[in-house]
């Protein structure tokens, strides 16, 4: 890129992004398959319940959804930026290292045992997603140093292989034990945007914009780590230590992610290079952007996923996969011969 | 040390949330005996139930494969099975939602609780469960009586038709969910219970699968006296009927194969575990003792294709 990435034009851009965001986010909230007058909403809850279906429907069905998209797109986005950049490999995604199968794990292990404690005010399913997911991440973190050798490849390696052996302890569990419960958990996995309280929200937002912030702080040290682990350490940043602090926030609100909303694909892969190829490949510009982007991303997709086949509704990774691969190719061979190489 | 305090922030930001008084709620106070006047149902055999207990004209919103009785059909649709539609159903303002107790039908449940519209979670996977959902469905509905007498009708026909099936050999039976991948009942399922009153004998060892898929070699050493097969999709009947045949001619020395017993059901009856259960069991009965229930009267008219 030959324009310098001033602090000026880092906050327009995050400002143009979030504005983009916050009329996505308005717009659809009016869109949904019961047509609602905002007038009726501000008129308030009314005494008695179901009084004014308009403002319950808004308040309690479409702004906890579309809040929850937003969280599940910030952070699959943003994790998605990190791992590209620590793992030097295009194509990495939020699940390449396992998270998803761990997730999966712990949600089939939940209905199994019929855990019922609930986390943060969230289903058992979601309580268990986020610890199975943290504690395939370590894992794999520790097997893949115990491996030794280059940092990037291990870690690669031990993910696509503990992937790969939780995914057929998964299809184990279901051919040995099958229930109602467990089909409607793997429907549950595939990607499901719903309906969350709103404590659950708060504290899932606190984590995500928390784990985003973290990464943010850390992206000008992604910019120098790109350029591989040796030039790195020439200039001063050590690439173990980077690379662990980006990989367990990465991994942290990629968890929280899925326990809210199962596995949603595509987004973190997607999202990142659209916005690198806009945008230019810089991390301090590129994280907060991908995220605010992503956010907008997944609500639409969302919005689209819950009305199009109304009153059904249709998985949301459906649509982030429908809508997000013919994006992408468009911007790949629009853009890619300006910015040079992906990277 | 950095990392410390962050986490003491963290802890102390999430025990504020947890005092968070719950304002945005309706208080929960619902007058459980008073007649619901509006009912939705997400499922095809919670809508069985509901138009059985005679509240088929305050039903306002069915899931989209509700298709019994057939006045069922006209109601509006609150989504699929799987993904019930929130927004339709709080749109229909109903008083009283019957829903399953899986995950996605609780998440719906826990988010009209909110709204303030009773939800209840139905467990309905076994015969004995039938009768507590009629019972509770009754009750939040404000029939009661209505759901004892439903129950008691129930459970006298299926009484007969046990009694009159045990004074035959049990015969073994296989129960085919599926072909492509051969698919069949386990004994911890209703059709097990099914097969079991109706004077039969699953003759697959119990499964930790309830469904399990089962291999070429235990189906041509489980001496399955009579194949059943329920049907799938919308597919003529006897057509499927022919593609049994041919598909199980090839386990010729299977005694069912043999004596020509292979029989395609119809699954609302059977697959569907509501009002219309002794239907069901009857259809069962007189696939494997026909010489007993011949004679007996099909409640619903329906043929029975062999």
């Amino acid at each position: 890129m030959t324009d310098l990435l001033t602090p000026k034009r880092l906050i327009s851009k995050i400002v143009l992004c979030l504005a983009v965001l916050v009329v996505v986010m308005f717009v659809c909230s009016l869109v949904g398959t019961q047509k609602i007058s905002l007038s009726a909403v501000f008129a308030g809850p009314g005494d008695t319940p179901g009084q004014n279906t308009d403002y319950d429907i808004f308040v309690r069905v479409r702004i906890p959804r579309i809040i929850l998209a937003a969280l599940v797109g910030a952070a699959l986005a943003a994790s998605g930026v990190a791992l590209q950049a620590i793992l030097r490999n295009p194509l990495a995604e939020p699940y390449i290292l396992g998270i998803s199968s761990g997730a999966a794990l712990g949600v089939m292990t939940a209905a199994l045992a019929g855990v019922s404690w609930s986390f943060l005010g969230g289903s058992p399913m979601a309580g268990m997603a986020f610890l199975f997911a943290i504690g395939t991440v370590w894992l794999v973190w520790f097997t893949g140093h115990l491996a030794g050798g280059s940092t990037v490849t291990s870690l690669l390696l031990a993910g696509v292989v503990i992937n790969a052996f939780f995914s057929a302890v998964i299809m184990l569990m279901t051919s040995l034990i099958d229930s109602e419960q467990l089909r409607s958990t793997i429907m549950w996995l595939m990607g499901s945007i719903g309906e969350k309280d709103f404590p659950t929200l708060f504290a899932s937002a606190i984590f995500i914009i928390a784990g985003i912030a973290g990464l943010f702080t850390i992206s000008q040290k992604l910019n120098v780590l790109a350029f591989g682990a040796g030039e790195a350490q020439s200039l001063g940043v050590n690439p173990r230590k980077i690379t662990l602090v980006a990989f367990a926030l990465a991994s942290f609100i990629t968890a929280v992610a899925v326990g809210l909303s199962g596995l949603v694909g595509f987004v973190g892969l997607v999202v990142p290079h659209s916005v690198r190829l806009i945008f230019g490949p810089d991390h301090r510009q590129l994280l907060p952007t991908s995220a605010l982007l992503g956010a907008a991303f997944v609500v639409i997709c969302d919005t689209i996923a819950r009305t199009i086949i109304s009153p059904a509704q249709l998985p949301v990774g459906v649509i982030t996969a429908i809508i997000g691969g013919p994006v992408f190719l468009i911007l790949l061979s629009r853009y890619s011969k300006k910015v040079g190489t992906l990277r | 040390m950095k990392l410390l305090w962050l986490l003491l922030v963290i802890a102390v930001i999430l025990l504020a949330i947890e005092q968070l008084p719950l304002m945005y709620c309706y208080v929960d106070k619902y007058e459980s005996q008073q007649r619901s006047q509006r009912i939705v149902s997400l499922s095809p055999n919670l809508t069985e139930i509901v138009f059985a207990l005679g509240l088929g004209d305050r039903v306002v919103g069915v899931s989209s494969d509700s298709d019994w009785p057939a006045e069922a059909k006209t109601k509006s649709k609150m989504g699929t099975f799987w993904q019930p539609n929130t927004e339709t159903i709080i749109a229909a303002k109903p008083d009283l939602v019957v829903c399953e107790s899986f995950l996605q039908h609780r998440e719906i449940a826990e988010t009209l609780k909110r709204s303030g519209i009773n939800a209840i979670s139905l467990r309905v996977e076994s015969i004995e469960e039938l009768y507590n959902t009629i019972l509770s469905i009754g009750q939040a509905a404000g029939c009661s009586d209505k759901a004892e007498l439903l129950v008691a009708n129930i459970k006298n026909d299926i009484d007969q038709i046990r009694a009159k099936a045990s004074s035959a050999k049990k015969a073994k039976v296989l129960w085919v969910m599926e072909t492509e991948k051969l698919r069949v009942a386990g004994v911890k399922t209703f059709i097990n219970e099914i097969i079991d009153l109706a004077g039969g004998q699953n003759v697959i060892a119990p499964t930790g699968d309830q469904y399990p898929s089962v291999g070429t070699e235990t189906i041509l050493t489980c001496g399955a006296e009579a194949i059943i097969q329920s049907a799938m999709g919308t597919e003529d009947i006897t057509k499927q009927q022919e593609t049994a045949e041919k598909f199980w001619s090839r386990f010729a020395n299977l005694p069912a194969v043999k004596d020509k017993k292979v029989y395609v059901l119809e699954a609302d009856t059977v697959l569907r575990l509501g009002p219309r259960l002794p239907d069901g069991a009857m259809k069962v009965a007189k696939l494997l003792h026909p010489e007993l229930f011949a004679q007996q009267i099909d409640t619903n008219g329906d043929k029975i294709h062999k």
